[in-house]
């Protein structure tokens, strides 16, 4: 197990390795000239830029501002806006907290969702509950968090008044876009959930239980016990989807958070921010992926064998 | 028995409502007299009557016939969002799985690296380097999609690979090119297809998010995304103007959604 382990932190690492440099070769040596771009159109000299340039070793070799680039990222220090001149690691303390609050409530709301559809379309009784959910899961993935957000915020406030709005930072401000960010991403894992459980009750040993005589709500809990397994894996997959969504939930409730920062970012081209955004987001992707896969292999034995 | 018609009825379903969704989009110049374009001052946000179906925009642009056209670049730019992706994905996908051994390894390092970004911030970060323009979020959105696609067909070709006429051709003398488009092509076909109509229900949420966040570049172009980003700031007092696009996108969506379960869960496949 620990071998198993190790080797998948040490895929993760590695594949976190590439991730960044692929965000150095594409964001910070292809567009080389932004630097140039951006501060002319803030009305800077020609040699405050030389200078800032040397500054920042822009004129140096591609493999030494590589280098130094990766040993800047282990220590923490992902670089200066262009635009501010604010450190970007410290632009991103400033803003994690409420895109945290975010993904991590829309997380809990879509896996608590999410398997209950999953279960309820997959062994659901009578017929009409399983349709139900089914429907309700293909309504989650086929309308975009741009269009329910909308609506949600018209339904909520407007028509019921129950919920404040757009803005603000307290807790009852989180509960709306915790919802609708939530429900998008539950779609996929109540999908997973119902193919996982179909198939847990298509098993001989399920039709065994049944057989010989088990209460149904024993079969029940055999079913679940296996079916179940695989929905951490999917949860984990699921938390791509979540960081790109917290992006336009958080534009479409005008709240404060590392998407508002990124958006910010792309429109006047700041690319050590975009950079630095994006390679923490795929560090931290990758990580709890192996983190997941090692937690599945620790509850399901078969995971490891497989290897 | 009754699984199998239910999957046919929801097959025949989805594919007429698709059908109809391209059909009016296509067909708009001819449902429509009026320019998507055409701002009337003075019939700003006009609920739907008989000569606006759908009502008039913060601008009094025709919501009706908007949604048509939108209809027309929101599905192209999505077409040719999965096209970007495809191609790539697949020629990828098919080396890896085919020849396995350190092509495969060092392919699929560099899928997974790329698969570790999220894909809308992916695009988005490609956006910022590419500018503005619906081309340019068909070309980000499209390479965020390869990694996933070329996972996918390599899994398909690992297991056509163990099919005996695949040895048998092999064994007779066959290239690896022959092989590939001759036999493994056609055995991954159906689960590919499958994925690809997967793809372009993701294509065109994730395009149109673009286009939502406003990176269309033409901002007066018909287009789902853009509208529902125009109908939001006026959603309290006017709804029709988000409404039209957006049940026309998530109808499109669903649509293709039930057909790409439906292709992949056909008889004789397990």
């Amino acid at each position: 197990m620990i071998a198993y382990a190790l080797q998948r932190f040490g895929a993760a690492i590695l594949v976190a390795w590439l991730a960044v440099s692929l965000a150095f070769g594409v964001l910070r040596w292809l567009p080389g000239d932004a630097l140039d771009a951006t501060m002319a159109r803030a009305g800077a000299s020609d040699a405050e830029i030389a200078a800032r340039r040397l500054a920042l070793g822009l004129d140096d070799p591609v493999w030494q501002q590589y280098a130094l680039y990766l040993a800047d990222v282990l220590r923490g220090d992902l670089g200066e806006s262009l635009v501010s001149g604010q450190p970007v690691s410290e632009m991103i303390a400033q803003n994690l907290g409420p895109t945290a609050a975010l993904a991590g409530g829309a997380l809990l709301v879509a896996v608590a969702l999410g398997v209950g559809l999953g279960v309820l379309s997959g062994v659901g009784r009578p017929a009409g509950v399983r349709y139900a959910a089914e429907g309700i899961a293909s309504l989650a993935l086929s309308t975009p968090v741009y269009w329910t957000g909308t609506l949600a915020i018209y339904l909520f406030t407007t028509v019921l008044d129950v919920l404040p709005g757009v803005g603000g930072r307290g807790v009852r401000y989180l509960i709306l876009p915790v919802c609708v960010l939530g429900f998008h991403t539950a779609g996929s894992i109540a999908r997973v959930t119902a193919g996982s459980i179909r198939a847990a009750a298509a098993m001989d040993f399920i039709r065994t239980a049944r057989a010989k005589g088990l209460p149904e709500s024993d079969v029940l809990d055999h079913i679940l016990r296996v079916g179940l397994l695989p929905v951490t894996a999917v949860v984990a997959l699921q938390l791509g989807f979540l960081l790109g969504g917290t992006v336009i939930t958080e534009m479409i409730f005008a709240r404060r958070g590392l998407g508002k920062v990124l958006l910010a970012a792309i429109d006047t081209r700041d690319y050590p921010v975009i950079q630095g955004l994006v390679a923490l987001s795929a560090v931290t992707y990758s990580l709890i992926n192996a983190l997941a896969d090692v937690l599945y292999g620790l509850i399901d034995p078969r995971v490891r064998m497989d290897r | 028995m009754i699984a199998a018609r239910t999957t046919n009825h929801r097959r025949r379903v989805a594919a007429g409502l698709l059908g109809l969704i391209v059909l009016l989009s296509i067909l708009a110049p001819l449902l429509t007299g009026t320019d998507p374009r055409d701002a009337t001052t003075g019939a700003e946000l006009v609920s739907p009557s008989w000569q606006h179906l759908f009502g008039t925009d913060l601008l009094g642009r025709d919501v009706y016939s908007r949604t048509l056209y939108g209809g027309r670049r929101t599905l192209g730019v999505a077409l040719l969002t999965v096209g970007v992706t495809l191609l790539p994905g697949l020629i990828t996908g098919l080396a890896a799985g085919y020849f396995g051994g350190w092509i495969d390894r060092a392919l699929m390092i560099l899928m997974d690296a790329l698969l570790a970004f999220p894909a809308l911030l992916l695009a988005l970060a490609l956006v910022a380097l590419l500018g503005s323009g619906a081309i340019q979020i068909a070309l980000a959105v499209g390479i965020a999609g390869i990694p996933a696609y070329a996972r996918v067909t390599r899994a398909a070709v690992l297991e056509a690979r163990t099919r005996m006429f695949i040895e048998a051709a092999r064994a007779a003398g066959a290239g690896p090119a022959g092989i590939l488009w001759r036999h493994v092509l056609p055995t991954i076909a159906p689960p590919l297809l499958a994925f690809a109509g997967v793809m372009l229900s993701w294509a065109i949420l994730n395009s149109a998010a673009l286009m939502f966040l406003g990176y269309g570049g033409d901002l007066s172009a018909p287009d789902w995304g853009v509208m529902l980003a125009d109908g939001r700031a006026a959603f309290r007092t006017a709804p029709w103007v988000a409404t039209a696009p957006g049940a026309a996108l998530s109808l499109t969506v669903l649509a293709i959604n039930l057909l790409a379960g439906s292709l992949d869960s056909r008889p004789g496949r397990e």
